[in-house]
């Protein structure tokens, strides 16, 4: 009887221990309209290249690069203001995670944008990126969601 | 695997709670641990220099732009000293055959 509330007391800091953790691994979470964001700039930047005049290409890099950097810098401002995440985190599995997702929307835009041109369709570049930016704006979520699942089951204290 | 170790200094709930979310953390800002785990900016204070003192915790002081910061990391010997100390809550619970579903 003596050890029941021991173990009680064990069960519940584990529990804490992972409450904790994951306070830390959900104020990293990049937000939604992120993807969305990089989705239109991907547009942006391929209107730019389909236009194909200096002026338009003067224009739409720009806009993409500082577009880029500056929703970046405010989807992870909270990360750097609050606490960043520890790289054993997000192990082997999340690195290949965020690799195939990255690899699939390059190739998947890349193909469309190919097989477009070579139907003789206007603006190929725009309609793939517009696919490729959906396909982001629809995906990242899921990434995170695929990337919190596998930071949450490498916590200190989870299951062994 | 890691060995077990039943640590006095990390368990009281709140160094628990604060070297919980350290060990989750490259490093984390003061005020981030302080709102997190609910404490005054003095009682926060008092347990990390606890912390401090063990070299469980690294404590550094900078500033962004023109604002002080404070954030705080756990040492390597802090890591290891919070790894054992979940194996030894871990074994205690598998021991009393307590199954700890995961949330």
């Amino acid at each position: 009887m003596d050890e029941e509330p021991y173990t009680g007391d064990a069960a519940r800091a584990l529990a804490e221990i992972r409450s904790r953790q994951q306070q830390v691994i959900d104020q990293a979470t990049v937000p939604g309209w992120y993807w969305w964001a990089v989705g239109a700039l991907m547009v942006v930047l391929a209107v730019g290249v389909d236009i194909r005049t200096p002026a338009a290409v003067g224009a739409a890099v720009p806009v993409f690069v500082v577009g880029l950097l500056s929703a970046t810098g405010v989807a992870v401002r909270g990360q750097f203001r609050q606490a960043r995440l520890h790289n054993a985190l997000l192990d082997g599995r999340g690195v290949a995670a965020i690799l195939g997702f990255v690899a699939l929307i390059v190739a998947g835009t890349l193909a469309i944008a190919f097989a477009l041109r070579a139907e003789g369709i206007h603006y190929p570049a725009t309609l793939a990126c517009l696919a490729g930016g959906i396909a982001m704006g629809l995906g990242g979520p899921v990434l995170m969601r695929t990337l919190r699942r596998i930071m949450l089951g490498n916590r200190a204290g989870s299951p062994r | 695997m890691t060995a077990a170790r039943f640590d006095d200094l990390i368990h009281p709930p709140t160094r628990l709670a604060i070297v919980s979310l350290l060990a989750a953390s490259q490093w984390a800002d003061f005020k981030f641990i302080r709102d997190s785990v609910g404490l005054s900016d003095s009682a926060l204070s008092k347990q990390l220099a606890t912390l401090e003192q063990a070299r469980y915790v690294e404590i550094r002081k900078g500033f962004v732009g023109k604002r002080p910061r404070t954030s705080a990391r756990l040492t390597p010997a802090g890591r290891t000293a919070f790894e054992q100390h979940v194996a030894a809550l871990q074994d205690m619970v598998a021991r009393a055959g307590v199954k700890i579903a995961p949330q």
